[in-house]
C-alpha cells in the first residue's frame, strides 16, 4: 500500500519520442502559430482603431505579388535586411551582439559615396568595384574599433557598437551637408555619384543587380557558417568559449572576426543602398533596416539558412504596409507591432513548449 | 511487511517504497532503507545508483512521488530542508554550503533562533560547540575564520552544524572525497563516537573499503534499486561487489574499481608486470614550471619528467594547485617561468593549438565546463580541436562526412550510449561525456596525455573502462600523467606518484613504496620525516 507524500501528479506519459522530424514539425508549427497569433492580436487592434482588418491585411500581403513593381520593391527592400539581420546572427553564433548595423551601413555608404564622387569619371568595370569594395572595408573597420575595445580593453561591445551609430549619423550629416552637399535637395543630400558607380539594372521594372549580390553573399554565410573551419570555430566559440578555448581556438579572435565580417557586410548594404537604390549618400537613408535586421535574426533564432527567408517576410509586409496606410488607412506602423508581435509569440512559444514538455513528464 | 534486517527492537528510520522519477528516468524505484539505533548504515552503490538521490528525499530537498517515511514509528511528512531539520534529520552535502567570512561559530548558528537576539552574542553558542566538538572528537576552533580552514576541518563544521540543530539521523554524502587518509580515520573514530550517544549515521559511499571500515550493516543500491541489506560481520567485499555491479561477467570486469584499495586487490592490471618505461626514453620534461592562479594556489617551481610508457600521478587535496598545473602543462594557463617540452620541443610560450598539434591531450578536471560543446553534437565534439588538422579537412572546408563516420567508429570503440551521432553533447549522461572527450583526446594519438580527476561522478563500468583506456594508452607508449584526488586510483594505477601541496612538489613515491598514510601526511603539508 502506498499513499502518496506530496500531491505529486502520477505521469501521464503517453507521448513517444518519434524522432527529428517530429521536432522540425514542432519548430514549424511554432512559426505558424506565433504568425497566426501575431496577425489575431493586430487585428484586434486594427479594429479598436475603427479599420477594417481584413482589408488592411489584404493589402499587406497581396501588394509585393499582386504587380512587378511589388515584387521589385520588396526584393529591393529584401537586400539591406537580409544583409543586416547576417551582420547581426553571425557575431551572435559566437555570443556577441552586434547592435552597430546601421552605424556599419552608413559608414560603408559615406565611403562608397566618396568613392564614387571623388572619382566620378572612371568606367564602370573600375568604378563599381571600388564603390563596392569601399562600402565593405569601411563597414568593417568601423566594426573594427567596437571589437577592438572589446579584446583590448575589455569595452561592452553591445554599448560600443550602439554609441558607434551616433557617430555614423555625424559623419554623414556632415558628408551630406558640408562636404559634397546638394543645395537643390533641400535634405541633406551629396551629389550624385558618377554613372560607372551605379550597379546595372536588369529586367522590367528595373531590378539592381545588388539582389544577386546579396543572394550570393546569404549562400556564401551559409557555406562557411555550416562547412568551413572558421564556421567551425565560431560555433564553437558560441557553444562553448571556455572548451573552445582549452582545444586551441582563439576565442578572442574568433570574436574580433566575427563583429569585422558582420560588419563588413552591414558596410555592403550602405553600399548598394548608394549604387543601386539612391545613386548617393541620404541622411536617414538607414531606415529602421537595425531593428528590423535584429528582428529577423532572432525569429529565425541565428540560423544563417533560415535567415534569407524571414527578411523576405519582412520585406513583404515592410512593402505592403505602406499600401495599407493608402488602402485602409491604418497607420503603416501598424506592421512593426506585427513583427514584434511574431518574434513575442515565438519566444512564448518555447516558454509554452518547455513547459507542456515539463509537465508531461 | 517483509523486512530481512532490523536490528533493533523499532527501528530510528523508516523509509518505505520511496518512488522519484524526473521526467522519463526513474532515479528511485521503490527504495526500501531501515537504519536501526545507534548504527553506521552504509549506503553503498556506484555513481547513478541513486544514492545522494533517496537522501535528498529524506532531507526534503526533493518530493517523492511514492513512498512514506517513518521516524522513530511515526510517519512524517518532510517537504523542505526546515522540516527535516526539525525532525532531527541532518544531512552534510559533498559541496559545503558556509559563509567564508564568517566564523565556525556564526556558521554554525546561522538559519537557528538566537536567544540572545537582536544581539549578536554568541558566548554560550561557542561553548556548546566547543562542547559537542570535544565530545565527538571534531576538533575545530569554534573562533577561526572558515576561509582559513582546511576542506576536513570546514567537513567538521558542516557536521557539528547538524549536531548543534540536535541531529537524530545525521546523513553524510561520500565524506571522505577530499580528506587524507589521517582524516579519514579521525573522520570514522567521530562516527563512533556519535553512534555511541544514541544517534545513527547513514554513510553514504561509492567504496567497499570504507563501508567495511566503518559500517555496521549496509544497503546496496544499483540503477535505483536497493539490491540487499546485509550486516558487515556477515559480508565479504567480493559479495558486496556483487551486489553493487549485478551480474558477474561485469564483476571481473570492474573488480578493480570496486576493490580499489583493499588490502588484498582482486586483480591487478597488466602493465604492473609488464612495468618496463624505467629504461624507456624521458618523453615530458617540465622544470621550474610557475603558473599563476585564478584564486587557488599557483603552481610554482614544478619540475618533473614523465618516461614514454609510464603513468605518473599527482596526489594532493583539492585547491593545491591542480587547475593550475594541469592547465599549464596542457598549454592552456600561460607559463610565466620555467619550461616544458615533449619529445625534445618546447612548448612553453606557444600558443595552445601548438601544443595540441605537438601531441598533449587534455581531459580536463570539470568536462562540462572545459569539455565539451553542450549544444553541438557528438561529431562535432569529436572534431573540436582537430578541426585545422589535416584529417577532417580538405581546403577550407570540414569534410563532415569523414567526421561523422569517424564519430560513428567512436562512438562504438568507447561504448558511448546514444541515439546517433548526431545527438547533443548536453543530453548524454557525465560518464558518456567523458568517453566522448577520451576518445577527442585518443583520437590525437597523444605523446603525452593529461588526466585531471578522470572519474569523478562516473558509474562503476565507465571508471573501470577509463582505467583500461589509460592503461592502453601507456603501453601504446604515451607519457600519462595523472592529476587526482583518489589515492586509491592512484595508488592502483601510477607508477610513480608526486604529492603536491600548497603548489609545489613535496614528495615522491614509487610503485611498491605506496602507504597511504604516508602519502597522506605529505598531502596535508607535514614535512617528510625521510
Amino acid at each position: 500500500m502506498t499513499t502518496t507524500t506530496a500531491p505529486v501528479q502520477t505521469p501521464p506519459r503517453t507521448e513517444t519520442r518519434a524522432g527529428r522530424g517530429n521536432a522540425l514539425a514542432r519548430q514549424v508549427l511554432a512559426y505558424v502559430v506565433a504568425v497566426l497569433m501575431a496577425f489575431v492580436v493586430a487585428g484586434i487592434i486594427i479594429a479598436a482603431l475603427g479599420h477594417n482588418p481584413f482589408d488592411a491585411y489584404r493589402a499587406i500581403v497581396t501588394t509585393s505579388f499582386k504587380s512587378g513593381f511589388g515584387l521589385v520593391e520588396t526584393v529591393h527592400k529584401w537586400v539591406p535586411l537580409v544583409l543586416l539581420a547576417l551582420a547581426f546572427t553571425i557575431p551572435l553564433a559566437a555570443g556577441k551582439y552586434n547592435i552597430g548595423g546601421e552605424g556599419q551601413l552608413l559608414v560603408g555608404a559615406t565611403a562608397s559615396a566618396a568613392a564614387g564622387i571623388l572619382l566620378a569619371d572612371l568606367p564602370i568595370y573600375v568604378l563599381l568595384p571600388l564603390v563596392l569594395v569601399c562600402g565593405v572595408l569601411a563597414g568593417a573597420v568601423f566594426a573594427w574599433v567596437a571589437a577592438w575595445l572589446m579584446d583590448r580593453f575589455g569595452i561592452n561591445e553591445i554599448l560600443s557598437t550602439v554609441l558607434l551609430n551616433f557617430v555614423s549619423f555625424g559623419i554623414v550629416d556632415y558628408v551630406a551637408s558640408e562636404v559634397w552637399s546638394d543645395p537643390a535637395a533641400g535634405h541633406p543630400t551629396t551629389i550624385p555619384i558618377g554613372e560607372g558607380g551605379l550597379l546595372p539594372l536588369v529586367g522590367r521594372p528595373p531590378m539592381h543587380l545588388g539582389v544577386l549580390l546579396a543572394v550570393l553573399v546569404a549562400a556564401a554565410v551559409v557555406v562557411v557558417m555550416r562547412r568551413s573551419v572558421p564556421g567551425f570555430e565560431l560555433r564553437a566559440v558560441g557553444a562553448n568559449a571556455r572548451a573552445a578555448q582549452v582545444h586551441g581556438i582563439r576565442v578572442g579572435r574568433v570574436a574580433v572576426g566575427s563583429l569585422v565580417v558582420g560588419g563588413a557586410l552591414a558596410g555592403l548594404a550602405g553600399a548598394i543602398e548608394v549604387a543601386g537604390v539612391h545613386g548617393k549618400l541620404i541622411e536617414g537613408m538607414q531606415s529602421n533596416y537595425l531593428l528590423l535586421g535584429i528582428i529577423i535574426g532572432l525569429i529565425a533564432r541565428g540560423n544563417a539558412l533560415a535567415v534569407p527567408f524571414v527578411a523576405f517576410g519582412i520585406a513583404v509586409l515592410e512593402v505592403g504596409s505602406s499600401a495599407m496606410q493608402r488602402s485602409a488607412g491604418v497607420p503603416s506602423e501598424m506592421v512593426l507591432i506585427v513583427e514584434a508581435l511574431i518574434l513575442l509569440f515565438l519566444l512564448f512559444s518555447d516558454v509554452v513548449g518547455a513547459r507542456l514538455r515539463r509537465s508531461s513528464r | 511487511m517483509t523486512e530481512n534486517s532490523s536490528p533493533g527492537p523499532r527501528p530510528l528510520l523508516h523509509m518505505d517504497g520511496i518512488r522519484k522519477t524526473f521526467g522519463p528516468v526513474v532515479a528511485l524505484d521503490g527504495v526500501d532503507l531501515t537504519v536501526g539505533r545507534n548504527e553506521v548504515h552504509g549506503l553503498l552503490g556506484g555513481n547513478g545508483a541513486g544514492k545522494t538521490t533517496l537522501m535528498n528525499v529524506l532531507y526534503g530537498l526533493y518530493r517523492a512521488d511514492e513512498g512514506i517515511v517513518t521516524l522513530d514509528g511515526q510517519e512524517v511528512v518532510i517537504r523542505d530542508p526546515r522540516d527535516a531539520i526539525s525532525h532531527g534529520i541532518g544531512m552534510v552535502h559533498q559541496n559545503f554550503l558556509q559563509v567564508d567570512t564568517y566564523s565556525v561559530t556564526e556558521n554554525i548558528v546561522l538559519g537557528t533562533e538566537l536567544p540572545s537576539w537582536p544581539s549578536m552574542d554568541l558566548k554560550g553558542q561557542a561553548e556548546r560547540i566547543a562542547e559537542l566538538s570535544t565530545r565527538f572528537g571534531l576538533s575545530v576552533d569554534p573562533l577561526a575564520t572558515v576561509a582559513d580552514l582546511s576542506v576536513g576541518l570546514r567537513q567538521r563544521v558542516e557536521i557539528l552544524k547538524a549536531l548543534y540543530r540536535g541531529a537524530k539521523v545525521l546523513v553524510l554524502d561520500e565524506p571522505t572525497t577530499n580528506l587524507t587518509p589521517q582524516e579519514v580515520d579521525s573522520l570514522f573514530g567521530s562516527l563512533r563516537a556519535i553512534v555511541d550517544e544514541g544517534m545513527s549515521v547513514v554513510f553514504i559511499t561509492h567504496k567497499i573499503r570504507e563501508t567495511m571500515a566503518v559500517c555496521d550493516t549496509l544497503t546496496v543500491m544499483r540503477d535505483g534499486r536497493r539490491v540487499g541489506t546485509v550486516a558487515r560481520r556477515g559480508t565479504t567485499p567480493t559479495e558486496l561487489a556483487g551486489l553493487m555491479v549485478g551480474d558477474d561477467a561485469m564483476v571481473r570486469r570492474v573488480t578493480e574499481v570496486v576493490t580499489a584499495g583493499m588490502a588484498a586487490p582482486v586483480g591487478r592490471g597488466p602493465t604492473v608486470d609488464a612495468y618496463a618505461a624505467g629504461d624507456a626514453p624521458e618523453r615530458v620534461v617540465v622544470s621550474g614550471l610557475l603558473a599563476h592562479n585564478d584564486h587557488g594556489v599557483p603552481a610554482a617551481d614544478v619540475s618533473l619528467s614523465v618516461r614514454g610508457g609510464e603513468i605518473v600521478g599527482i596526489a594532493g587535496v583539492a585547491g593545491n594547485g591542480q587547475v593550475e598545473l594541469a592547465e599549464a602543462l596542457a598549454g592552456v594557463r600561460p607559463t610565466a617561468a620555467g619550461s616544458m617540452s615533449l619529445d625534445g620541443r618546447d612548448l612553453a610560450g606557444s600558443p595552445t593549438a601548438t601544443w595540441l598539434d605537438g601531441g598533449v591531450a587534455y581531459v580536463p578536471e570539470d568536462r562540462h565546463r572545459d569539455g565539451i560543446l553542450p549544444s553541438e553534437s557528438i561529431v562535432e565534439n569529436l572534431v573540436l580541436g582537430a578541426q585545422r588538422g589535416r584529417r577532417f579537412r580538405s581546403g577550407p572546408f570540414l569534410d563532415w562526412r569523414r567526421a561523422r563516420q569517424h564519430a560513428e567508429s567512436s562512438i562504438r570503440a568507447f561504448s558511448i550510449k546514444a541515439p546517433s551521432a548526431s545527438t547533443p553533447a548536453a543530453q548524454l549522461s557525465g560518464g558518456n561525456i567523458q568517453r566522448i572527450i577520451l576518445a577527442r583526446a585518443f583520437s590525437h594519438e597523444p605523446g603525452f596525455l593529461i588526466l585531471h580527476n578522470p572519474t569523478r561522478g562516473l558509474d562503476i563500468p565507465s571508471t573501470q573502462f577509463v582505467y583500461d583506456r589509460t592503461r592502453a594508452a601507456a603501453a601504446s607508449g604515451t607519457a600519462v600523467l595523472l592529476i587526482s584526488e583518489d589515492l586509491d586510483e592512484l595508488t592502483n594505477l601510477c607508477d610513480r606518484i608526486l604529492v603536491v601541496y600548497s603548489g609545489r612538489i613535496v614528495g615522491e613515491r614509487r610503485r611498491g613504496e605506496y602507504d597511504q598514510y604516508e602519502l597522506g601526511h605529505l598531502m596535508a603539508g607535514l614535512e617528510e620525516s625521510a
